[in-house]
Parts: structure tokens; C-alpha cells; sequence
């Protein structure tokens, strides 16, 4: 109960700090924080699908390229909730289209599948844009604040922590997590993997669309290679694993510590911070094989986790 | 486990401290008050996919760094003195996100007095909207798009004349006068904005002009192998090939069409021979092919031998025509805008680049709007080892070689 307490205070606490960083902080402080959140949202998101079921997708990119293209296509048409969500819900059809054969493969073959789905997209888009709309990139002018788009990122970066949260504590989760277990012990116990796969895949897709919306009116000048960049995709899988992706909180971890790590090196040796990084994931895969959020929860001193940790324990023990 | 998890935890713990320490140390001591130097900011793509481009614009503002701190800095009649100037430069890895942070993080905490542009289209496109709020002057140089005048930029200018409508125009003009030997034309281009912009203009102009267009065909960006598309050129056998590449594609191209054995009478390739490497690379086969740019040491302008001179002797090869040059352009009109302006106001600064004509190693330049308008589109090609402006005849250095010697 004591416990509980602590940790409803202390997130309650985090929660109105984030609230108010762009009325107090510096515009630099609040860009920074932007992009933690933007991460921490496609990383939490793609744990929906990658963490629950062991489905490691390398294509996590791609959705965020095509709510960024969606955003340019109907920029200053509709009005702009309406924009973000819209590029939301059009990634989760093009999730439920592709996915439905996608998810039928397994293994290194799903994860090299993705990879290859996102290229797809980025090069089906060239040829539409260099053949029918005769030029290749778009310019969003009067964009929103950078404060605007903070809060819109804040909401839907809470949103994406949420639905992890219930799915991890629902039948659904519970499902998925089977299908990561033993997919044919699952299915023989009745879990329809196909449908519950898909329909992870389809949720976690949602989130990447709406942030690549808002993205999009940040960066205002969007082309194919920069939005489909496949680098986008790895370090949403970099920061998972370096958080840990047998936790929830495992890429809001890895998602922070490696922004504000890149942010810190990148600003301070210009000429050495890609080696840096190269060092410091090397010593995470050798070491730290459950992640940050692993580190933390073997712990013995901070007790406000325990309960997560036996959660979690119970969990992927027993692999 | 306990024990592997202590390691752990000391190793993070000391890695901070050497991190904090070093942080500590580079902190600048300046007091406050007293101007020391001039800092000039902008974002550089040493890693990612510009990396390989961006090299040639990083090294002429080096150069220019140089040669301005060797001057003893710019003079700006506010401090009755002239200030050294001092480069605060990251590395965007050739990403928008990174470059709008970076320029963001120029302005408000390290508070830059000025800036310099990114490499490329895309990241000038990323940044002048940052730019522009901050009301900071910017004189961008490697970026090139008829999308510039959608900018509505008050802050923000563009040197080249590259622009596609005004050099196809151009080019055309130039295949028109030697409509004689030239019938038929084939194009072919890579699929991004700028060649795609190229041909938007190119195509009706030719037809306008009576030419027969007999292929129009694009590629991807990093294909590897175009020898069917030079085959199939070489069975049309065109009076001119018109190769609307960037420099990857430009290699490929010269490469493949010197394997096919295809020699039309006029052979462009749109961006790429201006780069030292590409002579370093083919040396006499050079001869004839036409480039897109605007710049010779031999055309006289003021300072231009200078810098060819100096940019060899520091990097012992010559400077790129295009980005080498339109960089140093910026620096250039950064240095005279200050001393005009005679202090650091941005808006004292803006208005002068607004009104002013600059006196540069590519001649005089003057803004209308976004634009430089000044410059005439010109068009380059190799002549016994060097690049000669063949049009427009009134900064020509040399006359067009037509046709083209066969490889």
C-alpha cells in the first residue's frame, strides 16, 4: 500500500513536470524533450508488437513515414486533430493489410520480411511521386509552435504507455505473450495466434502514424529518403533492447538514456560520438543481456520496483 | 549476478564522471561584455548518406575560417575593431531531425552571432523555417529547387543559379544554336527532386524548340548497373544525351558509356564532373562532356584564382565548381554583410544581404526575393582538362566543343 503510494507520487510528479517543460523550460530544452517523448512513443509502441510476442519488426519506421506523408498530402485541408488521428487510423489499415500474409512467417525471416516491407513502401512512394506527381518531396508551411507539437506528442506518447499497460494486463496480453512462449503450444491450447498477432500488429502500428504526423509540421520539409530512412526503424530496436524488452518501462528507459546520451556526446565530440554510441551498445548486448530496466529491477535497493520485477519474473522465467 | 551488476554500475558511474568532467572543461570563460570573437554556427553532415557530398562544402568553409582569422577577423565599426571568427559546428548525420535541433540549439544556447547553411536541399528546406522565426540571416549555398520561392523566406537566400527552369531554359538555348547537328535527344534521370524538377522544364522546352525527344527513362538513387539503359540509347543513337544524374550516377553513366561504346554528339551529365574526383577518374575522357554550374577561376572575377589557388594548396586537389564555391560564396557574403552592416544586429544584417550587391569569386550577386538573380544560368564542360563556361556568351570562357570527341 506504502508502496503504491510512492510510485503514484512520484509519476504523478514526472507527469506535471513533463506537462510544463515547454511553459518554463527553454525552447532547446523542450526540443530535446520532444524528441525523448517521440522515441519513448515509437519504442513503447513497437514493444506492443516486437515485445509481447518475440516478433521483432524492422519495420517500425515505415509507419512513421506514411503518417508523415499523410500529413503533407492533406496539409491545411483538414483541420489538424483530425489530420493526426486520420494518419493514425490509415497505418493501422495498411498494418492489417500487409500484416495478414506478413505474420504467417516466422523467425529471421519476419524480421528480414520487414525490413524489406518498409523499403517497399519508401520505393512504391518514389515512383508515385516521381511519375505522377512529377517532384519528390513536400514543403508544410505554417507549421504549429514546437511548443503545440510537444503537447500533441506528450498525449500521444502517454496514450501508447497506456494501451501497452491494459494490453499487458489483459487476455489479449496475456495471448500474446503465449505466442512468444511456444507459438504451436499457444495454438494447441486454443489461442488463435494469427488473429491475436495481427491485430498487435495492427495496434502498434497506430501510434508511429500519429507521430510521424506531428513530426512532419517539426521537421516541414519531408522526401522519401529522409522519412523512410531504415536507420529510424533500427534504433527503435536499439533503444528497446538497450531499455530491456521484457519490461513495459523497459524502452521509456532505453528510449531516454540513449537521446540524452546521443544529445550529450553528439554536442561535445562531434568527431567521436558514433564510436561512442558503437562502444556503449557493444557493452549493453555483452553485459546487460535484459536491458537497462533489467539492471534496475536485479537490484536489491529500490523497492519501488520490486513488484515489477516478481511480475515480470513470473513472466519469461520460465522460457 | 550481484557482482556483474556492480561492474556495471561502476563502469556507468565512471563513464559519467569522465563525460561531466570533460563537459566541464570545455566551457567557454568569456566575460560577459567583452566580445572576443564572432561565432558562426551551422550543422555539417559528417556521417550518413551526405556525408561523401558535404565534404567539399566543410572544406571551403575551413578555407574561408582560415583566411578571414588570418586577416585578423571581420571589422565591425560597433566594437571599432576587427573580431576573429570562430566556427561552433555538429554533425547532423545527414538528418532533418538532427539539423532542426542543432540550429535550434545554436540560437537559443550557444548563441551563435551567425549562421551557415547545412548541405543539400533538404536540410536547407529543414531549417530555413527555424531560421526565419529566429529572425537569424542565412545565405544557403548547396540547395537547389524551384520549391525555394514557395519558402516565402525573409531570412534566407540562395546563391546558385542552378534553378531548373532558368538552366534548361538556358541549355536549350544553347542546343538551339547548334540545331544543325542536333535532331534528337535522349534524357534519362535519377528519381529525386532536383533532377525531377530538371525535366518538369526540359521536356517542353525541347519540344517547344522543335527537338525530337526520343526517350525519357528514370532510375532509382543507388543503382548499381545502367549498361541496358546505355544499350538502348546507343540502338536510338540520339544526337544528344541528356543524363540528368548526381555524382554517383554520373560515375556509373561515364563508366557504362564508355563500355557501350555510346557517343552522341552533344553528352551531359547534370550534376557531378565539377567534383575533382571525376577528372581524377577518367583524365582525357573528360573531353566534351557538359555539366551543370557556374563558376571558372579563368572568367576574372575578383578573388576567384585566389581561392582555387589557396583551396589546392590546403587540400592538394581542387576545388568542386559548384559546392566548393557556393559555399565560400556564403562565407563571403557573410563577411562583407557584417562590415557593411558594421555590427552583429540580425535585422541590420538582413536588410544589407536584402539590398546589397556583393562583389564574390563568382562575380557580383545580388537578391530579388529568395533568389539570386544577378547570375545567368551558365553551363560547363571539359576542355583539355578544364572546366570552361560555354554559355551564356557573355561570361563564356570558351566556345562549345560539338561534337563530342568519341571516348
Amino acid at each position: 500500500m506504502h508502496m503504491n503510494y510512492i510510485k503514484t507520487a512520484v509519476i504523478a510528479v514526472l507527469l506535471l513536470v513533463l506537462f510544463l517543460i515547454p511553459q518554463i523550460a527553454t525552447t532547446y530544452t523542450t526540443s530535446v524533450a520532444l524528441n525523448i517523448l517521440m522515441w519513448i512513443g515509437m519504442a513503447t509502441s513497437w514493444l506492443i508488437l516486437a515485445g509481447f510476442t518475440g516478433y521483432i519488426s524492422l519495420g517500425h519506421g515505415a509507419f512513421l513515414g506514411i503518417g508523415a506523408y499523410f500529413v503533407a498530402s492533406y496539409w491545411q485541408i483538414l483541420p489538424l486533430p483530425i489530420l493526426i488521428l486520420l494518419s493514425g487510423i490509415v497505418c493501422v489499415f495498411v498494418a492489417a493489410i500487409v500484416g495478414y500474409p506478413v505474420l504467417r512467417v516466422k523467425g529471421p525471416y519476419f524480421v528480414i520480411l520487414t525490413l524489406g516491407l518498409s523499403e517497399f513502401v519508401k520505393y512504391s512512394l518514389i515512383y508515385y511521386e516521381v511519375n505522377i506527381r512529377g517532384t519528390v518531396g513536400r514543403i508544410l508551411l505554417k507549421t504549429p509552435s514546437i511548443e503545440d507539437l510537444y503537447y500533441w506528442i506528450l498525449v500521444i506518447c502517454l496514450l501508447s504507455i497506456a494501451t501497452a499497460y491494459l494490453i499487458k494486463r489483459s487476455r489479449f496480453g496475456l495471448a500474446l505473450m503465449s505466442v512468444k512462449d511456444d507459438e504451436e503450444v499457444a495454438e494447441a491450447l486454443g489461442v488463435n495466434a494469427a488473429l491475436v498477432k495481427w491485430k498487435a500488429f495492427a495496434i502498434s502500428a497506430f501510434f508511429p502514424g500519429m507521430i510521424g504526423a506531428v513530426m512532419a509540421m517539426r521537421w516541414t520539409y519531408i522526401d522519401p529518403y529522409t522519412v523512410f530512412n531504415p536507420m529510424m526503424s533500427f534504433q527503435v530496436t536499439i533503444m528497446a533492447f538497450l531499455g530491456g524488452i521484457a519490461y513495459l518501462h523497459g524502452p521509456i528507459i532505453g528510449a531516454t538514456m540513449l537521446t540524452l546520451l546521443s544529445q550529450y556526446l553528439w554536442a561535445r565530440y562531434p568527431n567521436f560520438y558514433m564510436f561512442a554510441l558503437g562502444v556503449i551498445l557493444i557493452f549493453v548486448v555483452m553485459f546487460l543481456p535484459q536491458g537497462l530496466a533489467g539492471l534496475i529491477s536485479n537490484m536489491k535497493l529500490p523497492v519501488l520496483l520490486n513488484k515489477y520485477k516478481v511480475e515480470n519474473k513470473s513472466l519469461t522465467k520460465e522460457k | 549476478m550481484s557482482k556483474k551488476n556492480l561492474i556495471c554500475w561502476l563502469l556507468i558511474f565512471i563513464s559519467f564522471m569522465l563525460f561531466s568532467a570533460a563537459g566541464c572543461g570545455g566551457k567557454e570563460t568569456t566575460a560577459p561584455g567583452a566580445k572576443e570573437n564572432i561565432k558562426v554556427g551551422f550543422s555539417i553532415s559528417l556521417t550518413g548518406i551526405y556525408a561523401p557530398a558535404a565534404e567539399s562544402q566543410m572544406r571551403a568553409y575551413d578555407l574561408w575560417l582560415e583566411q578571414v582569422n588570418e586577416r585578423g577577423g571581420i571589422y565591425l565599426e560597433e566594437y571599432g575593431k576587427k573580431l576573429p571568427v570562430k566556427f561552433v559546428y555538429y554533425d547532423d548525420q545527414s538528418s532533418t531531425d538532427m539539423a532542426t535541433r542543432i540550429y535550434e540549439k545554436l540560437v537559443t544556447e550557444d548563441k551563435v552571432d551567425m549562421l551557415l547553411p547545412p548541405w543539400g536541399t533538404t536540410l536547407h528546406f529543414a531549417i530555413a523555417p527555424l531560421t526565419e522565426k529566429f529572425q537569424m540571416p542565412v545565405v544557403g549555398n548547396t540547395a537547389c529547387s524551384i520549391k525555394i520561392r514557395e519558402l516565402d523566406a525573409k531570412y534566407f537566400w540562395f546563391i546558385t543559379s542552378c534553378i531548373p527552369d532558368r538552366q534548361t531554359e538556358a541549355l536549350v538555348d544553347l542546343m538551339k544554336e547548334h540545331k544543325n547537328q542536333l535532331k534528337t535527344v535522349a534524357i534519362t534521370y535519377v528519381q529525386d527532386l532536383f533532377p525531377r524538377e530538371n525535366l518538369e522544364f526540359l521536356e517542353p522546352y525541347l519540344k517547344a524548340a522543335g527537338f525530337e525527344v526520343v526517350l525519357v527513362k528514370d532510375y532509382p538513387i543507388g543503382v548499381s548497373d545502367l549498361s541496358s539503359l546505355m544499350a538502348e540509347i546507343k540502338r536510338l543513337n540520339p544526337d544528344a544525351y541528356l543524363a540528368l544524374s548526381y555524382p554517383e550516377d554520373s560515375f556509373l553513366i561515364t563508366n557504362q558509356a564508355i563500355e557501350a561504346g555510346l557517343n552522341p554528339k552533344l553528352f551531359l551529365l547534370l550534376v557531378g564532373p565539377s567534383i575533382a574526383a571525376y577528372d581524377a577518374g577518367y583524365g582525357a575522357a573528360t573531353e566534351g562532356i557538359l555539366t551543370q554550374g557556374h563558376w571558372s577561376p579563368k572568367r576574372g572575377w575578383a578573388g576567384a584564382q585566389e581561392f582555387y589557388d589557396g583551396f589546392v594548396k590546403k587540400y592538394g586537389e581542387r576545388p568542386d565548381y559548384l559546392d566548393s564555391v557556393l559555399a565560400y560564396v556564403s562565407c563571403e557574403i557573410l563577411e562583407q554583410s557584417l562590415t557593411m552592416a558594421g555590427s552583429l544586429d540580425k535585422e541590420a544584417v538582413r536588410d544589407v544581404i536584402a539590398t546589397s550587391v556583393f562583389e564574390t569569386i563568382n562575380g557580383p550577386i545580388e537578391f530579388t526575393g529568395v533568389e539570386n538573380m544577378r547570375m545567368p544560368a551558365m553551363w560547363l564542360q571539359w576542355q583539355q582538362g578544364e572546366l570552361e563556361i560555354v554559355w551564356p556568351a557573355e561570361t563564356a570562357t570558351a566556345k562549345l566543343l560539338i561534337p563530342k570527341p568519341k571516348w
